[in-house]
């Protein structure tokens, strides 16, 4: 007999009890939009920043960092000393950290002084755009053409498979007049000859990297006479803001417990980021940029700070909006439950009835509000983000429980009006 | 026709206050709706601003060179710091690198403004104190490390200045500075104390300035310096100002797109209570027809409703949603929200806008049924 009246009540009402479904679904696609791009945005502003380049510098452990301090030449005839630079070879190890995922990109530099046009340049070997296939059967793309797309580049990045093609400085070219397609000669500083570079694209960068060349690594290793070698790595790495454990991990390790110590490595801090590639490349040191890596972190938690208050808004004005109308419509109803009532119903089942009724009509417009919701914050994340969102696991059982919530606290008024209700007085009209 | 008016004007009112609970919750929707729209493009517009002002923590957006061989001058460097807006600029810190020598290693020795340091570069981590007094210096961490300092040592340092002239110094170190960048390789004094130790007045390398501005600003004040000042060159950081733009335009984009979409829910949300609100009433509305009212009067009447209680759930609605406003900004980012007082009277002509839109159908609906079919209750 109750579910019966449900299937009638579901059945003849059928226009009213629409239009609970659709605004039920109107506030479940919002909730689940705000949800959605919520959880995410933290990830997708984070990509965004990381335009902002590398927020670790990788430095062989040796004396390195004087040239660093005090822009040393290196001694005349002198052999590269191994320990003052990093092995080209181990650098894939970056991408096998704990944290791999989380390492963006990197690329390696090797800096040396040449002739052209009569003047001394740094010339910089790097990795454009390399491929490397990892031990652990995992193929990692990276380089420099996707740390520096901030750079105005007139022609086109340069490649490691163009052996001389070489991206000039705009200040340097500006100098040399040069373009991008010239030839450019260059020499040893003692005056040996080293043929020349195949201009293929003038930057401008704002930064010193306005002064000088950027070749092939193999190139440029060849030139200084260090094969398989590199000074630095720049790496650009997904972290978690700093926190105090961070701070204190930061300045000692040693005084960590081991519990907190385990929190740290396993949380992807810009510090234990380092620490794990320090631990995984013997002899590099790995530091944290800190301009980049606090700014980030205050700027990632403002965006996440808003969102989340963005979304208790609209959360709580949908579930307002829902609540409203679904005690409009059981209200209306005052006719038909007090015929019900007068024909010997409990208020009991009344009750009942009503609040199954609703919860039937709101789960079938929520089903639909989230999977419009899904569509919504993809069509945000592709406008804004140009990527897709990833839908949160969490966002379902979120908006089922809103759900629930709403259409129960919004049929509580109605509930509380049928107690209260005479058959007689309402069956009369008034 | 002024009996008239009266009489509808005691209509409305009954008709407000007999139905009390009913027009309440009309009410909460409309004044949901315009809280969030006051709310929210209130925050649209206020939120990039702020963001700006946060992404200051960078550090300089702008650097000042000398556009000759020497050494800039420090007045030189004022006279172009006046070009840039007053509410905007964070900050300007002027730097003076010397090479001395201490216990015979050659160091960098730079000069600098630690007050406009904190405001420019926020980032620096300080371990120890800032030098607040006579020949108090920070030394970088590498060198820290490298030569062992630790803060309170003393150090006595030589060198020569730009005329080749000896000069000698003992400075004290507060604390070591570190960044992760080239200046964990330098000692930090202050600007007097270096001018005093060289002998050499109102000199600068380099001047970095944080300003809050967009690039096309920057550029139009880099041009600007330049015919002014032609002793120096003013130079972006295009870095910082590249990324800025792009994250600020995504975050623009992103709440643009997020108040619409709450914009238009909300709407259809309070049209919908309209809607049920009288749709509820057709037994009213048949029983005025039969009573011999014109169906333009019933209208009128509904719509009159509906104006005034646009306007009143508006005005509730809006200073909610300035009070929103407040509390996102205040929580968020520390600073009260700026707001733009014309969007208060258009977010209420909104709200008035929307009610009614909401009145016609329904009422369209009701007007034309038959009287005696609605009395009879089918």
């Amino acid at each position: 007999m109750f579910w019966k009246m449900i299937f009638g009540a579901l059945t003849r009402q059928k226009s009213r009890l629409l239009l609970i479904a659709f605004t039920v679904a109107l506030g479940v696609s919002l909730a689940t939009a705000m949800l959605t791009v919520m959880f995410d945005v933290g990830d997708k502003v984070n990509q965004e920043l990381k335009t902002y380049g590398a927020n670790l510098n990788v430095l062989p452990k040796g004396l390195s960092m004087l040239g660093e301090m005090y822009n040393l030449d290196q001694v005349e005839g002198e052999a590269a000393r191994p320990e003052q630079h990093l092995a080209e070879a181990d650098l894939g190890k970056i991408k096998m950290i704990f944290w791999a995922y989380n390492i963006v990109d990197f690329a390696p530099y090797l800096e040396t002084k040449i002739m052209a046009g009569n003047r001394p340049v740094i010339l910089v070997g790097t990795w454009f755009d390399k491929h490397l296939n990892l031990p652990t059967g995992d193929e990692v793309d990276t380089g420099m053409t996707r740390m520096k797309s901030w750079w105005d580049v007139t022609g086109s990045f340069g490649r490691d498979d163009e052996p001389r093609g070489a991206m000039v400085g705009a200040s340097l070219a500006a100098e040399l007049g040069l373009k991008a397609g010239d030839a450019l000669p260059i020499s040893g500083l003692e005056g040996q000859d080293l043929g020349s570079l195949e201009v293929c694209a003038v930057f401008h960068s704002g930064g010193v990297e306005d002064g000088q060349i950027f070749a092939p690594l193999r190139l440029v290793q060849d030139i200084a006479g260090k094969p398989g070698l590199v000074q630095r790595v720049e790496v650009s790495a997904l972290t978690t803001p700093e926190n105090d454990l961070a701070r204190r991990a930061a300045q000692d390790p040693g005084s960590l417990s081991r519990l907190e110590w385990d929190t740290w490595y396993c949380t992807a801090y810009i510090s234990s980021i380092a620490y794990q590639i320090e631990e995984i490349m013997p002899g590099a040191r790995a530091k944290a940029v800190l301009q980049v890596a606090e700014s980030e972190g205050a700027i990632l938690q403002k965006t996440q700070l808003l969102m989340s208050l963005l979304t208790i808004l609209s959360l709580a004005c949908s579930s307002l909006a829902i609540s409203n109308l679904v005690t409009a419509s059981v209200m209306e109803r005052g006719t038909e439950i007090g015929l019900l009532k007068a024909l010997g119903a409990t208020t009991l089942s009344v009750v009942l009835l009503i609040l199954v009724e609703i919860l039937i009509t709101a789960f079938a417009g929520g089903i639909l509000g989230y999977f419009v919701g899904l569509g919504f914050a993809q069509i945000i994340g592709r406008t804004v983000f140009g990527a897709a969102v990833t839908a949160n696991a969490m966002a379902a059982p979120l908006v089922a429980l809103l759900v629930l919530l709403v259409a129960m606290a919004g049929s509580m008024p109605a509930v509380r009006m049928l107690l209260l209700l005479r058959p007689t007085e309402v069956l009369h009209g008034k | 026709m002024k009996k008239n008016t009266s009489f509808m004007i005691k209509m409305l009112c009954c008709s407000l206050v007999r139905r009390r609970s009913r027009m309440a919750a009309a009410l909460l929707g409309i004044a949901i709706g315009a809280a969030v729209l006051l709310g929210m493009v209130t925050l649209c517009y206020d939120i990039p601003k702020q963001m700006s002002k946060e992404f200051r923590s960078y550090g300089a957006n702008m650097v000042l060179v000398s556009s000759g061989r020497e050494s800039m001058n420090l007045d030189d460097a004022a006279k172009a710091v006046r070009h840039f807006p007053e509410g905007a600029l964070v900050g300007m810190t002027p730097f003076r690198y010397i090479p001395v020598r201490h216990n015979m290693l050659p160091y960098t020795a730079v000069g600098t403004d630690f007050d406009a340091v904190k405001k420019t570069s926020p980032y620096w981590r300080v371990s120890g104190e800032w030098p607040a007094k006579e020949n108090e210096a920070l030394v970088g961490a590498d060198i820290a490390e490298y030569a062992r300092i630790s803060p309170g040592r003393t150090l006595a340092i030589d060198g020569r200045n730009s005329k080749h002239a000896k000069f000698e110094a003992n400075i004290t170190i507060t604390g070591i500075v570190k960044t992760g960048g080239v200046e964990d390789g330098f000692i930090f004094m202050r600007l007097p104390d270096m001018e005093a130790m060289t002998e050499e007045k109102g000199l600068a390398d380099v001047a970095e300035i944080s300003c809050s501005a967009g690039e096309k600003e920057l550029q139009d004040i880099a041009a600007v310096v330049r015919t002014d000042v032609p002793s120096l060159e003013a130079r972006l950081v295009k870095r910082v100002i590249q990324s800025e733009a792009a994250v600020l335009g995504k975050l623009e984009m992103l709440l643009y797109l997020v108040t619409l979409v709450v914009l238009v829910l909300t709407m259809i949300c309070v049209a919908t209570t309209m809607m049920t609100v009288i749709m509820e009433r057709r037994r009213e509305i048949g029983l005025k027809k039969a009573l011999g009212a014109e169906d333009r009067r019933i209208a009128k009447e509904f719509f009159a409703e509906g104006v005034i209680l646009g306007l009143v759930g508006g005005l509730c609605g809006a200073i909610c949603g300035l009070l929103f406003a407040q509390f996102v900004s205040a929580s968020v980012f520390d600073r009260s929200v700026a707001v733009e007082f014309y969007l208060i009277p258009a977010a209420i002509a909104v709200s008035v806008l929307v009610t009614v839109a909401a009145c016609l159908l329904p009422v369209r609906r009701a007007v034309e049924i038959e009287p005696a079919l609605v009395l009879r209750g089918e």
